[in-house]
């Protein structure tokens, strides 16, 4: 069977541009969830948030004309493939599987309103035309030179981890041997309100697998990575960063909004992931939780992860409670986590976590990183519609 | 063939502004071509320079749900679940783990994003709706439609602009073949909602396209002037050929090929001088084991739009194939053509014809290219 190693990696945050500074912020436990500055945010339950920071998108090398998502996955799709160190020939058969779901809303929304406000002001088409969320991967295709498959996932919350086990497919199946794969997401009112709304969103930071959380908190962030034919990235000379062992997607259908009470999808992806890994539950060391800090998805999580792995056999953290919910972005941004933590035998902590839920018969990593000789590691990404998607990474 | 385990369409449903039913329903409406562009009745238009609409009615798809458990439910959601149970049926095929669903689309449930947004913008924060929020998402019609059907394998929602239920074909085929799924239920649906209409008349992305020639969906003729907006949800139920025989499924034709790619082009042109290397059509005709002048026809992606009609014929003549067919003056141009022109194909598998080529080409360099023929 086809092996897919990672070859790259970019990742814009909230902790700022390029791979090192989001490592840094992971590292040090740093948690970026602050008041929302994007957008007016009074008479909500929640006004906090982790923004990438104004100065680091300001220092974007990508045109202010494109919208915020635009820029910010531009930016992280070109560190990927500058470290993966391909050439414009490699990009030519190069697939892009992209993960979204907001497109460009946040500049839609302020024409929208604009429309609604006064009489109608002349069509702008920037805005307009990039508001879907497939405009990234035409924009992206376009500036990068990526002639191979082209894809846009929605899967909800779960659409960048999606990106990366469907780019994997990719390889797999012999459609082309490299796959830039990953999810970008910027803050928009309409998920920071429809959140609000459903009365998910914690009015301070986030606190996954706390026994007091409330909630969840909002993030943005693009993060892609360079997946890879084993053998086309020896053949190149490449630097494997990791290996994708295996991916599982699964839904749960049950609910809309609701994970399926028992965590019935969330554990048949984990245990897709394994097989498709040919991996035991035992070979997993590290598990980077979906990790939302609602009091409902961190309790089935817990539930399926001890159906699958026992409970207490595997260390877990959630990267949410540093950066937020990344929306589309997470399961990439995470995937990039997970995969910098096996790189650095270092597991993230996480944060805000001060009294654990006895329902969450793990331990969590609470509020410092923890030294691990790590040898594979699991992520979960979970989304509305009962989407379930879990990676494997090895080192 | 595919590489992979082989893929054979056992079931369609579709509700589409000709028609909606299976097989037979869409057979017909393909045979008799009934003349369903007219005036866009929908909502006022005021002096908008576009006016012609592919509209589906509301009863079509209602007479196949059952009224009282979609109540809360979007119309975008009714006509998919139609639809996918059309096909369901039509394929005898139940849910499971080994079910999955892919679904394409262009815009979404993009009236339910209005009107959340509307409330807070009436309302503030108390006019949000939580009941719609969820809806705001492109994954809303595959997370109700997967709960109905019980697909428990991938459901994957692709955003894409005018080629979006091909993509959801050819990726589907893709699942099986790799084995992620046995079975999948794929292809797209679009509706017309007045925000979406309006804005796109002031971009000039619909016929006359702020010429002044009459309005009309033309493909490929030499007076084409854009698009004509059409609406409705086509499905078909894709199996693996074992799955499908163990179960004496009736299978009614197979993917033979399937290929997708990116010509990387600037956002939203189309540029007909742009060759696509990777010769997506010859690449599919590859994998079918089919020469491109025994084909039985193609189905090409024309929708008026003159310098995406006029790229696609260019590609196409590169990949040796010519004089494409389009659907769209039937069925205006929506989410779900791409699946009913891979049904058109699947219905022309069972002469026994030779296969058919089902082509898209997206402004932006998006393109696919399948090819169904009878099962073997």
């Amino acid at each position: 069977m086809t092996r897919v190693v990672v070859s790259g990696l970019g990742v814009v945050s909230p902790y700022g541009a390029g791979v090192k500074t989001f490592w840094t912020g992971l590292a040090a436990g740093d948690c970026v969830i602050r008041p929302l500055t994007v957008f007016d945010t009074s008479g909500f339950r929640s006004r906090i948030a982790a923004e990438v920071p104004a100065e680091a998108l300001a220092a974007l090398a990508a045109s202010r004309r494109r919208s915020r998502a635009d820029r910010m996955a531009l930016a992280a799709a070109r560190e990927a493939l500058a470290d993966a160190d391909l050439a414009k020939p490699d990009r030519m058969d190069m697939a892009l599987v992209v993960g979204a779901v907001g497109g460009g809303m946040l500049e839609g929304e302020a024409w929208y309103w604009g429309e609604l406000g006064g009489p109608p002001p002349a069509p702008d088409i920037g805005a307009l035309r990039s508001i879907l969320p497939a405009s990234h991967a035409d924009m992206l295709a376009w500036r990068l030179g990526l002639g191979g498959p082209r894809e846009s996932v929605v899967m909800a919350c779960a659409s960048g981890a999606a990106s990366i086990a469907l780019g994997g497919d990719l390889i797999r199946s012999g459609v082309t041997p490299l796959v830039l794969a990953g999810g970008v997401d910027a803050i928009t009112r309409i998920c920071f309100m429809g959140f609000n709304a459903l009365k998910l969103l914690d009015p301070e930071p986030c606190r996954p697998f706390d026994r007091a959380r409330r909630g969840m908190s909002i993030g943005e962030a693009a993060a892609f990575v360079v997946l890879e034919d084993v053998e086309h990235c020896r053949g190149r000379r490449g630097r494997a960063l990791g290996e994708l062992l295996g991916a599982g997607v699964t839904t749960d259908a049950h609910h809309v909004t609701a994970p399926h009470p028992e965590g019935e999808g969330m554990r048949r992806a984990m245990t897709a992931a394994l097989a498709a890994a040919g991996r035991e539950p035992g070979d997993i060391d590290y598990v980077n939780a979906h990790g939302t800090g609602t009091p409902q998805n961190d309790r089935v999580e817990a539930l399926a992860m001890a159906r699958v792995f026992g409970e207490g056999r595997v260390l877990v953290s959630s990267t949410k409670s540093l950066i937020g919910h990344t929306m589309a972005a997470a399961g990439s941004v995470e995937a990039a986590a997970t995969l910098l933590a096996l790189g650095h035998g270092l597991i993230p902590p996480t944060a805000n976590l001060r009294d654990p839920d006895p329902e969450v018969p793990f331990d969590c990593v609470a509020q410092t990183a923890r030294p691990a000789g790590l040898r594979a590691a699991l992520s979960n990404s979970f989304g509305f519609g009962g989407q379930n998607v879990s990676l494997i990474f090895g080192r | 063939m595919m590489s992979g385990r082989r893929v054979v369409v056992t079931g369609m449903g579709s509700v589409n502004a000709a028609a909606t039913g299976g097989a037979a329903v869409v057979a017909e409406a393909l045979e008799r071509r009934p003349s369903t562009i007219a005036p866009l009745k929908a909502f006022d238009l005021g002096a908008s320079t576009s006016r012609l609409a592919a509209e589906v009615e509301e009863a079509a798809f209602m007479a196949k749900l059952d009224p009282d458990s979609v109540r809360r439910l979007s119309r975008i959601c009714r006509m998919t679940l139609a639809a996918c149970r059309l096909a369901v049926e039509e394929a005898g095929l139940e849910g499971g783990e080994r079910v999955g669903l892919v679904i394409g689309s262009e815009y979404g449930d993009f009236r339910s994003g209005s009107e959340f947004f509307n409330g807070f913008v009436s309302r503030g924060p108390a006019g949000l709706s939580p009941m719609l929020f969820p809806s705001t998402v492109m994954n809303s019609m595959a997370a109700v439609a997967a709960i109905v059907l019980g697909a428990k394998a991938p459901s994957v929602t692709f955003n894409q602009a005018t080629i979006a239920g091909d993509v959801a074909v050819a990726r589907a085929a893709a699942l099986i073949a790799g084995g992620r799924a046995d079975a999948v239920v794929a292809g797209g649906v679009d509706e017309i909602f007045s925000d979406v209409y309006r804005n796109l008349v002031r971009l000039g992305a619909l016929s006359p396209m702020g010429g002044g020639l009459p309005e009309g969906c033309r493909p490929y003729a030499p007076d084409h002037n854009g698009p004509v907006l059409g609406e409705g949800a086509t499905f078909l139920v894709l199996e693996e050929r074992e799955v499908a025989r163990a179960r004496r499924a009736a299978i009614r034709a197979e993917v033979l090929g399937a290929a997708w790619g990116g010509i990387p082009v600037a956002p939203h042109t189309a540029p007909a001088g742009r060759r696509d290397t990777r010769a997506i059509a010859r690449r599919a005709l590859g994998q079918a084991g089919v020469e491109a002048g025994s084909l039985a026809r193609c189905y090409g992606a024309g929708n008026g739009d003159p310098e995406l009609d006029d790229w696609e014929v260019r590609l196409l003549e590169a990949d040796g194939v010519r004089d494409p067919v389009s659907l769209a003056p039937l069925f205006g141009q929506h989410g779900g053509l791409g699946a009913l022109r891979v049904a058109a194909a699947a219905l022309d598998a069972r002469a026994a014809r030779p296969p058919t080529l089902v082509h898209g080409i997206a402004r932006g360099g998006c393109r696919t290219a399948l090819v169904i023929g009878p099962a073997v």
